[in-house]
C-alpha cells in the first residue's frame, strides 16, 4: 500500500488565503500538494500532471466547479474529485455525484475529515487501477478499460 | 404551484443577497479555521524558532483581518435588513447603495465584473423605502451584469440637483448576447420606480440606466455615510 506521501493532491479555489493555508497544512501531513486558483488553471494543470485527488471549489470566477468536474472526467476520468465549497446547494451535490465526484464537503470543513476523504478517494483509485491491471494482464482489455472508467 | 408574481422577484433578490452573504462568510470562516489550525500544527510539531514565531504572528494578523472583514459584511447585512423593517424611513442614499454594492460584490466577481461607485458629495437623507430603492438598483445591476462581457465594470453614480436624486447604473465593457433572464423585466423596473415616486430614463449613448427621484427635500446633508 502506498504511503500518504505518495498521494498527489491538487487544490482548486479562488480564495488564495484559504488555498495557501490549507496547502501548508496538508503538506505538513505528508501529502504532496499543488494549488491553482481557478478552473481554467486546473484543466491546464491536469494536461501536464497527474494528481490522484483534486479538491475543487464550486463558485469561482470563470468556469463553475461543476463544469470543471465535467471536463476533468472527460480528460482524465481516473482522477478523484472532492468538492469543497462554501456555496453548495443540494442540486450541486447531486450533479457532482452524477458526474463522478467522489464526495461533497462544505466549508469550513474539518481537516481530519478532509484528509480521510482524500485517503479514501486515493484508495478507491488505487484498487481500481490494480483490478484493471489484473484484467489487462489476462488479456481482458475492454473490461479493464470499463473498470478504469467506473462503468462496471 | 400557485406563485405570487408581485413578490417573487423581491424574494429572489433577498435570496441572492443572502446566498452571496453566506458564501462570503463561509469563506472567511474557512480561512479563519485553517489559520487557527495551522497555528495548532506549528505548536504540535514544536516549531517555535524565531522564524516560526514570526510566521505565527503573521497568521494571527491574517485571522484578525478575517474577523474585521466578517464584521464589515455583517454591518452591511445589518444595514440591508433594517431597510426592510419599515415601508418608509429617512435614510442615506449612499449608505443604502453602499450596503447593496458590498453585498453584490461577490456575485459580480464571479461574473468577472467590477462594481464601482462614483458618489456625489452632499447627498441629502431622503424619506422613502430603502428596500425598494435597493431592489430597483439591484434589478438594473443584474440586467447589466448579464449583458456585458467579463473584465467589464458597472459604475453606480449618484448626483443631486434641483431637489432631485439621480442614480445611474453605467456599464463599461463589450455587450454580449445572452439567453439568461434577468430577475425583473422593463415593466417591473418602471413599476418599482413609480412606487418610489420617480422614473427610469435610458441613455442610448452609453447604455446607462438612470433612476430619477424628484422632490426629495434635504433634511440633512451627508457624504457617503
Amino acid at each position: 500500500m502506498k504511503k500518504k506521501k505518495d498521494i498527489k493532491v491538487l487544490l482548486v479555489d479562488d480564495e488564495k488565503a484559504f488555498v495557501d493555508t490549507l496547502a501548508q497544512r496538508l503538506s505538513m501531513r505528508e501529502l504532496i500538494v499543488d494549488k491553482v486558483y481557478d478552473g481554467e488553471q486546473a484543466l491546464s494543470y491536469i494536461q501536464k500532471m497527474d494528481p490522484d485527488v483534486i479538491v475543487l471549489d464550486l463558485k469561482m470566477p470563470g468556469l463553475h466547479g461543476i463544469e470543471v468536474l465535467r471536463e476533468i472526467k472527460k480528460i482524465k476520468h481516473e482522477i478523484q474529485v472532492i468538492i469543497l465549497t462554501g456555496h453548495g446547494t443540494d442540486k450541486d451535490e447531486e450533479e457532482a455525484k452524477k458526474l463522478g465526484g467522489f464526495d461533497f464537503l462544505r466549508k469550513p470543513a474539518d481537516i481530519d475529515l478532509l484528509i480521510s476523504k482524500i485517503k479514501e478517494a486515493f484508495m478507491e483509485k488505487f484498487e481500481r487501477a490494480m483490478t484493471a491491471a489484473a484484467f489487462a494482464e489476462e488479456g481482458y482489455f475492454e473490461q479493464a478499460q470499463k473498470i478504469m472508467k467506473k462503468e462496471e | 404551484m400557485e406563485q405570487n408574481h408581485a413578490t417573487t422577484p423581491q424574494l429572489q433578490f433577498i435570496g441572492k443577497v443572502l446566498s452571496a452573504f453566506s458564501h462570503e462568510i463561509n469563506n472567511h470562516l474557512a480561512i479563519t479555521k485553517e489559520s487557527v489550525g495551522l497555528i495548532g500544527d506549528f505548536i504540535e510539531c514544536g516549531k517555535t524558532s524565531r522564524k516560526d514565531l514570526r510566521e505565527i504572528l503573521g497568521i494571527i494578523d491574517s485571522i484578525q483581518n478575517q474577523i474585521k472583514k466578517t464584521s464589515f459584511f455583517f454591518d452591511r447585512l445589518n444595514g440591508f435588513s433594517h431597510g426592510m423593517e419599515a415601508p418608509l424611513s429617512s435614510f442615506s442614499v449612499h449608505g443604502c447603495l453602499e450596503d447593496l454594492i458590498v453585498l453584490l460584490q461577490r456575485l459580480a466577481y464571479q461574473k468577472q465584473v467590477r462594481l464601482e461607485k462614483d458618489f456625489a458629495a452632499n447627498m441629502p437623507l431622503i424619506e422613502n423605502s430603502p428596500f425598494r430603492l435597493q431592489f430597483l438598483i439591484y434589478c438594473l445591476i443584474d440586467m447589466h451584469i448579464k449583458r456585458i462581457d467579463k473584465n467589464s465594470s458597472i459604475t453606480i453614480k449618484t448626483s443631486w440637483s434641483n431637489n432631485s436624486v439621480q442614480i445611474s447604473v453605467i456599464p463599461k465593457g463589450n455587450e454580449i448576447k445572452t439567453e439568461e433572464e434577468g430577475i425583473c423585466n422593463d415593466e417591473l423596473y418602471h413599476s418599482i420606480a413609480q412606487q418610489l415616486g420617480g422614473s427610469i430614463v435610458r441613455d442610448t449613448t452609453n447604455a446607462a440606466t438612470t433612476f430619477l427621484l424628484p422632490g426629495s427635500e434635504p433634511s440633512v446633508r451627508c457624504g457617503s455615510r
